[in-house]
């Protein structure tokens, strides 16, 4: 797709940005020889006539190249050249800035957040500690209300959920009991879209039962009514459309694997008839917090073994197509430096600067960033991992991928349509990709037992 | 009034300027619109021409024709003479029309339109007024039939929900509505009577029979779940959907349900709506109902007998759950405060509510931990009284000497520089 909106054109300005700071700008476009200009990297997304119009050097490669020395810096205890390079950062990347300065300013915070923590910037402990105001944003809680209209701002969620459902009618058709396991991150924010279409499905609406897995310190998105009332909420809607519901909520942590979800979907199974009883597992965004670390090494293979022990009739895996797993904190800035851009960028394009919206979008982006940058062992929950790894997991545990249908890719395009020209949806053989300006962001596939 | 010949449409207009047909050396661009055959010939109308209508009228009744040819078959009502374009022997060319306007792509006569009314349409559309305003959403049109096109289609594709907030598509719609307090709002008025004595139960929710697996919970009780109608093992037939339908205003519950199953009254309202719906199925005493029943009641059961699993989650308050979410890394930094624990008026829209919401949470906006401490001299003076103001600009600003006793960091920031770039920065 490589048609842009209006607003997210100028998305790469020229460094020099305001008049009465330019002083404090860096001067580099005066240096055409310097070692920064020849890097070459790509900064995917940006339009050539843009990046024309920067002549030959790359403001986003001078950012990256500054917050990966920074990272070094702190990962080597320099702490005064840690605090030149973020006294330098901070200057060309105001926090309300164009996308690329806000994507800066976030990972600087993150970095910031990081070097407080340790010995030698001990110093910077107190300012971190007592200036945290930039990040309350990701603390706001959500009615299930104004939720269900922040995820329709853009289709970051919507993707997953579209293709989820398309796939899950599909593979329950004419089934009489439906079994969903809802793994998701937005408080089954999903789930009255799929109800209503099984309500309309030609054969009469299943029985429904819902089982989500409820961990209590998610990331945000957070929602300020416990998980039973959303399930409350959802019964009495299913009721409406004239389908009976089950809700149940399951306490559980991706720490441990999912552990008490999984008990308890064997329990069922082994103790209830479950015949003609059709497993749903959807999995959205949500199996990458499932940590994998040197005591763990395999505990994701280990959770998709336990789901396809389970029988389902089909698993859908939604995830960011992106790896931050890597125990290597400049590879993991680097990563996130040349992935979460789209957050920026597509903000950019349709919520206004200054804008509430806008305020919490980016708040949960940062949120993801401190947690990737400044959090390690068990406390880094933000752990994506590439498409190919899940592909190659999930056919190791005795899945394999079914292709969407066309129905379900029409409705993903029809739901795009109504989003920012950027984003757009390439279908492969196993599976589809939502795309901004053309690049993956997030992948969704389906499976099913071998 | 009456014309005749095809070529009195361009003499009518004074001033038009007749193009000669295409040389047959014009560039051939066949995808594009308005390609046409290079013999044809190229007709200009004026924009007064173009923008009439009407412009044939009956000298009987006065009625206007756009067309002559519409006029011809209107004069054979009156008996009077009428010439219809017939189809003479030799070839009638084909006529091609560019559009008046200068600056536009179908000025060109290589792009001529092939038809009088596209040009005439193209001509109001791109460069008309627009007269004809959508009276539901103000969207204006220039062309009468865009307008009337839209007006039956405008609204249609839109969902609104008794809050009054609108959709453009179906999937926001249903998940607004799920959670808007309309919907609950419907559901108790429609249950209210049969609920009357039941609400009381409310409260315990939870308790009964030791908790069981149906949260519906919470709904809880076993006997809501057993007594579910719907799906009896095979495919509930068409006959059936439409009881379940008319199941739901039924008032009364009948009381066979109740004693089926021993159950304490519902508790909730919207458990009363299954049990009302239900009994019907009760009633009507299908064996598969019954199958069902045993097939809950073991699973609630099955659930008891295994006090380890974490399955009697009893309802919290919201408070409580308030204070779950927090991470234990960022619980010193962030603001917990809950927002809004009151439930949302139903009558704000979506927008409404994120505003709402917003003045409730945190209100400072965009301001970075290190602006905040007095280093963004321009922007933030009034930020610069934080916490820390004193003790950060020292540890953060570097004398101006350090770059030029350090060239080599600079380098290693790939700065590429000497102390004059390093000028620039401080």
């Amino acid at each position: 797709m490589m048609q842009y909106t209006e607003a997210a054109t100028p998305a790469a300005p020229p460094l020099h940005h305001g008049g009465g700071r330019s002083s404090l700008s860096l001067d580099l476009p005066t240096k055409p020889n310097g070692p920064l200009l020849h890097r070459g990297r790509p900064w995917p997304g940006f339009p050539s006539s843009s990046a024309k119009s920067l002549g030959s050097f790359n403001t986003a490669s001078c950012m990256e190249q500054l917050l990966v020395h920074c990272a070094i810096a702190i990962h080597s205890n320099d702490a005064t050249l840690a605090q030149q390079i973020l006294w330098v950062l901070h200057n060309i990347a105001p926090p309300d800035g164009d996308p690329t300065q806000r994507l800066t300013s976030a990972i600087l915070r993150a970095l910031t957040s990081r070097a407080s923590r340790s010995g030698a910037f001990s110093s910077l402990a107190a300012v971190a500690g007592a200036g945290d105001s930039g990040g309350a944003a990701h603390s706001h809680r959500f009615s299930p209300l104004s939720l269900a209209a922040f995820l329709d701002l853009t289709p970051w969620h919507r993707f997953g959920y579209s293709a989820a459902n398309a796939a899950i009618l599909d593979a329950v058709e004419g089934l009489p009991v439906v079994h969903i396991v809802d793994l998701s991150t937005t408080h089954c924010m999903q789930m009255p879209t799929l109800i209503d279409a099984l309500a309309g499905r030609p054969e009469g609406p299943p029985f429904l039962k819902l089982t989500v897995a409820d961990w209590a310190a998610a990331p945000p998105p957070t929602v300020d009514v416990p998980c039973e009332e959303l399930g409350r909420k959802l019964v009495n809607f299913a009721r409406s459309r004239h389908v009976v519901m089950e809700f149940k909520a399951v306490p559980c942590e991706p720490s441990d694997g999912f552990a008490t979800l999984i008990d308890h979907l064997r329990v069922q199974q082994q103790l209830v008839l479950c015949d003609g009883e059709a497993l749903v597992v959807n999995c959205q965004m949500k199996l990458h917090y499932i940590p994998e670390t040197a005591e763990s090494p395999a505990r994701r293979a280990e959770f998709l073994k336990a789901v396809r022990g389970l029988n389902p009739a089909a698993v859908t895996l939604v995830e960011e197509d992106v790896d931050l797993s890597s125990g290597d904190l400049v590879a993991r800035l680097r990563t996130a430096f040349n992935y979460l851009w789209v957050h920026y960028d597509a903000a950019e394009a349709v919520l206004p600067r200054g804008s509430d919206q806008r305020w919490w979008y980016e708040g949960e982006v940062m949120w993801k960033i401190e947690n990737l940058l400044a959090c390690e062992g068990l406390q880094r929950v933000e752990r994506p991992e590439e498409r190919s790894r899940w592909m190659k997991r999930m056919k190791a545990v005795g899945f394999q991928g079914v292709p969407f249908g066309e129905e379900a890719v029409a409705e993903v395009k029809s739901m795009l349509d109504e989003h920012a020209a950027g984003w757009g949806m390439k279908k492969e053989e196993e599976g589809i990709l939502l795309t901004w300006k053309g690049h993956n962001v997030v992948f969704a596939t389906v499976w099913v037992p071998c | 009034m009456a014309s005749n010949s095809a070529s009195d449409e361009t003499s009518v207009s004074a001033g038009d300027q007749r193009v000669d047909p295409l040389p047959t050396t014009a560039k051939k661009r066949r995808n594009l619109p308005g390609m046409p055959d290079p013999n044809a010939e190229v007709i200009a109308l004026s924009p007064k021409t173009l923008m009439a209508t009407n412009r044939f009228v009956c000298e009987i009744c006065n009625k206007g024709f756009q067309r002559d040819q519409n006029l011809q078959l209107h004069l054979r009502g009156h008996n009077l003479p009428w010439k219809l374009r017939q189809r003479s022997g030799k070839e009638v060319r084909k006529r091609v029309y560019v559009c008046p306007e200068p600056s536009c792509v179908h000025h060109d006569p290589s792009r001529a339109l092939g038809d009088l009314t596209g040009i005439k349409k193209h001509f109001c559309r791109k460069h008309g007024e627009k007269k004809f305003e959508c009276e539901k959403c103000s969207k204006k049109y220039a062309v009468q039939s865009d307008w009337k096109a839209h007006a039956k289609t405008c609204g249609t594709r839109e969902y609104r929900c008794d809050c009054g907030t609108l959709f453009s598509r179906k999937d926001s719609f249903m998940t607004h509505r799920a959670f808007c307090e309309a919907l609950a709002e419907e559901n108790a008025k429609a249950l209210t009577t049969a609920t009357e004595d039941a609400v009381a139960a409310s409260t315990v929710v939870g308790d009964e029979e030791g908790g069981t697996a149906a949260v519906a919970s919470s709904s809880s009780s076993p006997s809501s779940a057993v007594v579910n109608p719907a799906p009896p093992p095979q495919m509930p037939t068409a006959a059936e959907r439409p009881k379940q339908e008319v199941e739901e205003p039924e008032p009364e519950p009948e009381p066979a349900a109740t004693v089926l199953h021993q159950a304490p009254p519902p508790p909730a309202q919207h458990q009363v709506g299954d049990n009302s719906g239900s009994n019907t199925a009760a009633a009507g005493g299908s064996a598969a109902t019954s199958i069902f029943a045993s097939l809950f009641s073991s699973a609630a059961a099955s659930v008891s007998r295994s006090p380890t699993l974490p399955d009697f989650t009893p309802l919290e308050p919201i408070s409580l759950s308030l204070s779950r979410g927090t991470s234990t890394f960022f619980s010193s930094s962030l603001d917990r405060r809950p927002f809004a624990a009151s439930p949302p008026s139903p009558h704000l829209s979506a927008t409404a509510l994120l505003q709402k919401a917003a003045q409730m949470g945190p209100t400072a906006s965009g301001a970075s931990l290190l602006r905040s401490f007095g280093l963004h001299e321009q922007d933030s003076p009034a930020a610069a009284a934080g916490a820390g103001s004193a003790a950060l600009p020292n540890l953060l600003m570097p004398p101006p000497s350090f770059f030029a006793t350090k060239p080599a960091t600079l380098d290693l920031l790939g700065l590429g520089g000497g102390p004059p770039a390093v000028a620039s920065l401080l």
